[in-house]
């Protein structure tokens, strides 16, 4: 055993505790959110021990897998994730004691992401993410869930397929698994060309970047809460990720082939994703439709290509997640009982609950990128990025989309200052939730006002050299 | 430190409001409105040292805060109206009110002091934020629409102001290798002939939709006339000053050169502004509007003082902002207290109020004098030294500014004579307590003071002003 795998191990470990808990105490459900949590902060100490800002890094495997600043900050943002989500879940009646399990499960292959260096751990990574989500998004058993589960596995095999057809044309062209050894002779050939479109065809699903974004809101839809915010923040870590290391590693002598694809494709994204959330009136659709912008945002760190933008794409995902947590502990704690809940459900929240409708502002005034909140110094990073890069179309894209997102994000703040149409019973602040809640606000606030720590974890995370 | 304390004092402030039960807000805000007016006074006197901290080091930013003489007077100004403000407010109006208005104070103070762009794009933004939530809260029946009206127009121009922002400081990097935000360190750069138009559209906007500028004021009506009058007097007493402020304080470092090659069309469309403030505010039949327009007129003004790039022109703009912001900001306030008691703001249904009411009467004649110029108020100082700047320059406009002076005479002393002179109407209101005697005062007291001794003011603003011009000018 490799101690630098540790943190991956713990995971690993907290599953098959999980799932032996399970098995010996059956559905009374007094272990495994408990077992799952105490996993994730192993996991966590190991990934805090395992950080050093000056560490070089390790091959191993037979260079399939590379652990390194990167991963380990990957590493970090996926154990918040998956926590967020499992203590989103630890109070609500219809996660059932499968729950925590999958969720580590799918968090161990988005770990698997951070860390690939080979299209087999690639792939490998993919499904361990995707099986687990598949049978999550399914797992409230109502038709909407099912319908949501049945969408996303199919869909979700499709674009496995696709990836791996691409995999195996980028094998057949390059004749090599491993990333860092697809040398610039071979990034002409046409075999991998195609192979490496399709490679990112297949990886650009998992992210919701347009047009491969209609399965992200009927998805969100049908699943619970605590799954609907870890595909919001936990396969969005994975998923770029997973487009850092095959492009940045694999692909970066030819930045001019797919620089201005994926820039394009990131701008188209950002826009149709918060053009889309205008009009949305469930909350869990508009929150969708936003990580789908958000994917866009974060295209603008890989369309860069230099370093500002691998830091800037990295450090995105943490306010970003910050703000997501926010958000769904709210939309949560507000839809009580019920599954889903719309804009209007929002009224009066402001009197129903003071404390609550202020954390919901933080969230959504980051989300929307006011300064002071994290969400600000993110895309002012990736502005920055855009700009070092001598590309202003990517920077006039964002700010446009943010506009457009700014009208979104109002829309629910303002209706939680409104009028109920009918009285209200007063919210219930289950433990999990409250505790996501001030963690995401503590650090959506914390980002926006004092970011150098989190900008230099980062700086020795992304420092990808060769892309200067 | 006194800067940093002034700088916290109104956060600190906001915090307490919102622990305080709703009863006791106003005693709480209005006591923070004082503490700050005392703070400033102690800037005043003290060394005004500025403060200069590390902040994220990786991107060269700096928690840089300063008051030479320019920021020192929008200091100033802020102090004096919020306090009046917060005295004067609603005692009714609920701890969330005062909030939103120290978190204001707060983003006012930073912005006037902040010397980072990165900072000072901070201030910019975040104030956005507790005027929309004034507007959508507290402005009646139209307020949501005010408030988004006003938030998508300030926010197309300030999210395009930070590209340029982003933009200057990675030019500037790659100028001279070392990447930073600094105001002063980012002064006289020459910018590549084919962004440097871009850059500079790319400030001038964002600066002229907040004053606003005829004719970027499409959100102003609106603002104005919706808000609580308390918030209509800080949105044209203090945060219009922001607008011609960023002209002052990023454009002149900045943008020197392109203000110079712009210049006639940049005092044409100025002048264009004068005329037509004055010219709506003349066919305006709702007082609070005749001010909204002439503030806009106003404003017009100080921007051709800016842009005539002289030291007479761009002192007179400084001493005029302060000058305005006092009188127009005692303006809506009295104007309030006439809407509170007459229960409209036609200006047709009121006559010859200063029976029932002569102290209102009195300094709604105060503040309207003040408005429009009159010698011995500090309004004329300020228009006189900008006509002079503009003279030195170009006799034209210098003539048509001089000539809407007599417009705004006319459009002030219409709104009064038609409400307060004349036959008693049907209407009789209550006339001002002496509570409201007890703020309205001091302000007036203020007011005069610099309308006789305007140095007061333009001594320690001047230096850092003529500094910038000239050092830039030399450079350039």
């Amino acid at each position: 055993m490799n101690p630098l795998l540790w943190p991956e191990y713990s995971v690993l470990l907290g599953v098959l505790a999980c799932l032996a808990a399970v098995m010996a105490l059956g559905t009374k459900r007094s272990a495994e959110y408990p077992v799952s949590i105490v996993a994730l902060v192993a996991s966590a100490v190991f990934t805090v021990h395992g950080w050093s800002g000056h560490q070089s890094p390790v091959a191993l495997y037979g260079q399939t897998v590379i652990i390194d600043n990167f991963s380990v900050a990957v590493d970090g943002l996926v154990i918040l994730a998956a926590a967020a989500s499992i203590l989103l879940g630890w109070n609500e009646r219809r996660s059932g004691t499968d729950f925590p399990a999958l969720v580590l499960l799918a968090a161990l292959g988005m770990m698997v992401l951070g860390a690939a260096n080979s299209f087999l751990v690639l792939f490998l990574g993919i499904e361990l993410l995707s099986l687990p989500l598949y049978i999550l998004a399914a797992s409230p058993g109502t038709s909407a869930s099912g319908e949501a589960g049945l969408k996303y596995l199919l869909l979700g095999a499709f674009s496995s397929g696709i990836l791996l057809f691409g995999l195996a044309l980028l094998y057949g062209g390059s004749g090599t698994m491993i990333f860092t050894a697809i040398g610039p002779a071979h990034t002409i050939a046409p075999l991998v060309a195609a192979g490496s479109a399709l490679t990112l065809v297949g990886l650009i699903f998992k992210l919701g970047v347009v047009p491969f974004h209609m399965w992200v809101p009927d998805v969100y839809e049908g699943s619970s809460m605590p799954v609907a915010h870890f595909m919001a923040f936990g396969t969005k870590v994975g998923a770029a990720a997973i487009l850092m290391r095959f492009l940045f590693f694999g692909f970066y002598l030819s930045p001019g082939v797919w620089g201005p694809l994926i820039g394009y494709l990131g701008v188209l994204t950002m826009i149709v994703g918060n053009l889309m959330a205008l009009p949305q009136n469930d909350l869990k659709r508009l929150l969708a439709y936003s990580g789908i912008g958000n994917a866009g945002y974060l295209l603008i760190g890989l369309a860069s290509h230099n370093v500002t933008g691998a830091e800037a794409m990295l450090f995105y995902l943490l306010p970003y997640g910050f703000a997501v947590m926010g958000a769904f502990a709210v939309v949560t704690m507000v839809a009580g009982e019920r599954s889903s809940i719309s804009v209007k459900d929002l009224a009066g929240l402001s009197s129903r609950s003071p404390a609550l409708s202020a954390f919901f502002v933080v969230a959504m005034l980051s989300l929307a990128g006011i300064p002071l909140t994290g969400g600000f110094v993110g895309k002012f990073y990736l502005l920055q990025a855009a700009l070092f890069a001598n590309q202003p179309g990517l920077a006039v894209g964002l700010v446009l989309a943010t506009l457009v997102g700014m009208g979104a994000y109002l829309r629910p703040l303002l209706a939680s200052f409104g009028h109920p149409a009918q009285s209200l019973e007063p919210i219930v602040w289950p433990w999990g939730g409250a505790l996501v809640l001030a963690v995401a606000t503590l650090g959506t606030i914390g980002l926006g006002v004092y970011p150098a720590p989190i900008v230099q974890i980062v700086s020795h995370s992304a420092n990808f050299f060769w892309l200067h | 430190m006194v800067l940093v304390w002034l700088l916290a004092v109104p956060l600190l402030g906001a915090a307490a409001v919102l622990a305080v039960p709703n009863r006791s807000a106003k005693a709480w805000a209005a006591t923070g409105g004082l503490v700050e007016l005392a703070l400033f006074v102690l800037l005043w006197v003290s060394a005004r040292h500025g403060v200069n901290w590390p902040w994220i080091a990786a991107w060269g930013i700096r928690f840089q805060l300063g008051a030479d003489g320019l920021s020192l007077l929008m200091l100033g100004l802020t102090a004096v109206v919020f306090a009046a403000v917060l005295i004067s407010s609603d005692a009714g109006a609920g701890r969330v009110y005062y909030f939103w208005l120290l978190l204001l104070e707060f983003a006012s103070i930073g912005l006037f002091s902040a010397l980072d762009l990165f900072l000072f794009y901070i201030f910019w933004e975040v104030l956005l934020i507790p005027v929309f939530f004034l507007l959508t809260g507290w402005g009646g029946e139209g307020g949501r629409s005010a408030a988004m009206r006003w938030l998508v127009m300030n926010l197309v121009g300030s999210l395009f102001m930070l590209v340029g922002i982003i933009a200057v400081g990675v030019l500037h990097s790659q100028l001279t290798g070392h990447l930073t935000f600094g105001i002063a360190q980012l002064a006289g750069t020459a910018w590549a002939p084919a962004v440097a138009p871009l850059l500079f559209l790319a400030f001038f906007l964002a600066f002229a939709i907040k004053a606003p500028l005829w004719p970027l004021h499409g959100w102003m009506p609106e603002a104005y006339g919706r808000a609580p009058a308390p918030v209509t007097a800080l949105l044209s007493g203090v945060l219009s000053k922001a607008g011609i402020y960023g002209f002052l304080r990023v454009m002149v470092p900045l943008f020197l050169p392109e203000l110079r090659a712009y210049q006639t069309p940049l005092l044409i469309l100025a002048a264009a502004g004068l005329v037509a403030g004055g010219l709506l505010a003349l066919r305006q039949q709702d007082m609070k509007m005749v001010a909204a327009y002439g503030s806009l007129s106003h404003m017009g003004m100080m921007a051709l003082g800016v842009f005539s790039l002289t030291r007479a022109g761009v002192l007179g703009a400084t001493f005029y902002m302060v000058a305005h912001g006092l009188m127009v900001g005692g303006l809506f306030l009295v104007l309030g207290l006439l809407e509170n008691r007459a229960g409209t703001r036609a200006i047709a249904a009121m006559k010859g109020l200063n029976r029932s009411a002569p102290r209102l009467a009195a300094y709604f004649l105060f503040f309207v004098l003040g408005s429009l110029g009159l010698p011995g108020l500090p309004g004329f100082a300020g228009e006189y030294m900008i006509i002079q700047g503009l003279v030195a320059h170009d006799v034209v406009i210098a003539v048509i500014a001089g000539a809407v002076l007599v417009l705004a005479a006319w459009y002030m002393l219409r709104a009064f004579q038609a409400t307060m002179q004349g036959p008693v109407g049907n209407v009789a209101i209550p006339d001002l307590l002496a509570r409201q005697v007890a703020w309205l005062l001091p302000l007036a007291a203020v007011v005069t003071v610099l309308g006789v001794w305007p140095s007061t003011l333009t001594l320690p603003a001047a230096p850092s002003l003529y500094h910038a011009i000239h050092l830039l000018a030399a450079k350039g």
